[in-house]
């Protein structure tokens, strides 16, 4: 049952980690407005 | 303090430096795909892996491809590494009476070893079988180590490149890290070691019979092959639970030496590394010049402190005459063998690099070389670091330094040519946040739970460091502990686990997120607009940010800890 519990922690964690690189991708092609540098 | 510590200490900052340069043209070479001295032995079996893998090596990868390589990989190894752990009593090897690993200590040292930090919450010798270490331990230190040192050459080409929508190939560099890099030195260091007198058997653990005509067992195997890859991984899980302190891993002074060497040989290289494939060679030893100043501070103060002894044993009347250990400084758990130079110097190392092996136990240190310790752990490890994340740990603060002084002094933000905007911002402030979240979370929720409070074996300030270290160490990949913690519970196993989780991936995410957004990029000529990032302004401006950087962040928490520890000591109490 451990084992079973183990597992259910790995993958749901991998999971939270996918969902983060794919809001990092959001949050990167997002436009962000008027470049004002020089 | 003596001349010959300081020379100890000189040499080894010397042939770092010497090394830099010969191992940074070579890892360029590695990287790059060109063909280098160990080829006709080798690349045979670098496209046998890649045919039975079904990899097509020329298949370049976005960073989003890039990263779920990354995830994936991981995922499975932290799953297998787990198997192994949890089914040793029935593989081969086993030594009998050896139980398999509990489920909570499985997980943890599965994501521990794969997340390339090695917190062992065990001891190695009455913990795991020889298949354990070998298949498991050994085996995840050199992928850990790859997969590290993949990820910055994967930021390093974010910087090189232009105009291009992918970062390399996760599987190639995994691939070609492991087999042209880790393993033959590897190979070289485990002969040397086994020269000194590491042992290298799979033989059972000796009993012999003491002088005093007792019983003693002897606990011994295939302790060179892994002693290698601990060191050069930047990995630092002992075969033994004193780890470098065990005669059987660092038996001389020597070998104290080739270790130092060991741990810091590629995190340096990779600096030259960086500056040869981004053009100037001169922006790498600007990155090594800023390691060095960090790395060198460290040391010298905390060997001063060392050196200098404990004061409230000091002021016990006689005892500096009769207890030759304090003559020499603070011997407490340090072995005479290395001496107080040997141990500072071992100590800052392991602390800086994120290898977290120890020659000295860092809970006997002074207070204040305790805070060291700690904060070199808190800047993100940036001081050479493990092959890999202490490259892209550093280039991450160059990335806030340049837009720092781009605020300042109204300079264009720009870093080696690249255009620093607010996406890359963003995802590197979001890279440097989540480790000390991550550790200043877990410690304070494990200083007010009762399964947190029920591992210390100190009370007070230091048992406030026990704890602090533990979720230091791990978010930032060290693994290294500062001993007294009782660590191997359910809860500690559980959040420590957690931390390791978090500071590795949710870094490495951000990070090729914007190495993915840099290759993207035209490379900007430099202009007169253009802050010169190869100047020893630079070097002393990136020096404060990293400092202040820290500092803001993790003062409160080391003010609760080492420092008003050190003025408790000054006043004759002891913990």
């Amino acid at each position: 049952m451990a084992d079973v519990i183990v597992l259910a922690l790995v993958v749901i964690c991998f999971a939270v980690a996918a969902g983060y690189a794919a809001a990092c991708d959001r949050l990167l092609t997002r436009p962000v407005g008027k470049d004002v540098s020089l | 303090m003596t001349a010959l510590g300081w020379l100890q200490i000189a040499i080894f900052i010397a042939l770092v430096g010497l090394l830099t340069r010969p191992f940074g043209g070579y890892l360029t070479r590695v990287y790059g795909g060109q063909r280098t001295f160990l080829q006709p032995v080798i690349g045979p079996l670098e496209n046998t892996l890649y045919r039975l893998a079904g990899i097509r090596p020329q298949a370049e990868q976005s960073w989003l491809q890039y990263a779920v390589a990354f995830l994936l990989f991981h995922a499975l190894a932290i799953l297998a590494l787990y198997a192994l752990l949890r089914l040793q009593l029935m593989l081969p090897l086993s030594s009998p009476g050896l139980p398999s690993v509990s489920p909570d200590l499985a997980l943890n040292t599965a994501v521990s070893f794969v997340t390339n930090t090695s917190w062992q919450s065990y001891a190695g010798e009455t913990t795991l079988s020889y298949l354990s270490q070998m298949a498991g331990i050994t085996v995840h230190s050199f992928l850990s180590a790859a997969s590290g040192i993949a990820v910055a050459i994967a930021f390093i080409r974010g910087f090189a490149r232009r105009r291009f929508a992918t970062i390399g190939n996760f599987w190639v560099d995994l691939t070609r890290g492991t087999l042209y890099v880790l393993l033959p030195i590897c190979v070289v260091a485990a002969f040397l070691l086994i020269a000194q007198g590491v042992p290298q058997t799979l033989s059972a653990s000796a009993v012999a019979t003491t002088l005093e005509g007792s019983m003693q067992t002897i606990a011994r195997g295939p302790v060179a092959s892994q002693e290698a890859i601990k060191l050069l991984s930047g990995d630092g899980g002992g075969f033994f639970n004193a780890n470098s302190a065990h005669p059987f891993e660092n038996p001389t002074p020597l070998t104290n030496l080739m270790e130092l060497l060991l741990i810091f040989a590629l995190g340096a290289a990779l600096t030259n590394c960086f500056g040869r494939m981004i053009g100037p060679e001169r922006q790498g030893w600007t990155l090594l010049g800023v390691m060095a100043i960090l790395f060198g501070l460290g040391v010298a103060v905390i060997y001063a402190l060392e050196a200098n002894g404990n004061p409230a044993l000091a002021n016990l009347e006689g005892l500096r005459t009769l207890n030759p250990q304090q003559s020499a400084g603070n011997m407490e758990g340090k072995e005479i063998r290395f001496g107080i130079a040997g141990s500072a110097l071992f100590a800052d190392v392991s602390t800086a690099s994120s290898d977290g092996a120890v020659n000295s136990m860092h809970d006997s240190f002074m207070p204040l070389s305790g805070g060291i310790l700690l904060g070199n752990m808190m800047v993100d490890e940036v001081i050479v670091g493990a092959p890999g994340s202490g490259l892209f740990g550093m280039l991450l603060f160059c990335v806030v330094a340049v837009f720092l002084a781009g605020l300042m002094i109204g300079r264009t933000p720009e870093y080696v040519g690249k255009k620093i905007g607010s996406s890359e911002v963003k995802m590197t402030i979001l890279a440097l946040l989540v480790v000390p979240l991550a550790t200043l979370g877990l410690t304070a929720i494990a200083c007010v739970v009762e399964p947190g409070l029920a591992g210390l074996g100190n009370a007070g300030p230091h048992g406030f460091s026990e704890i602090l270290y533990a979720y230091t160490s791990t978010a930032a990949t060290n693994g290294s502990a500062f001993a007294g913690l009782n660590a191997n519970s359910p809860f500690y196993n559980l959040t420590l686990a957690l931390a390791m989780f978090v500071g590795r991936f949710f870094v490495i995410v951000p990070v090729l997120a914007v190495a993915g957004s840099l290759a993207a990029q035209p490379i900007i000529p430099r202009s007169n607009g253009t802050l010169p990032t190869d100047r020893a302004l630079f070097v002393a401006f990136l020096v404060g940010v990293i400092v202040i950087v820290g500092g803001l962040t993790y003062l409160p928490a080391l003010a609760l800890g080492p420092i008003v520890e050190h003025f408790q000591v000054l006043g004759g109490t002891l913990y």
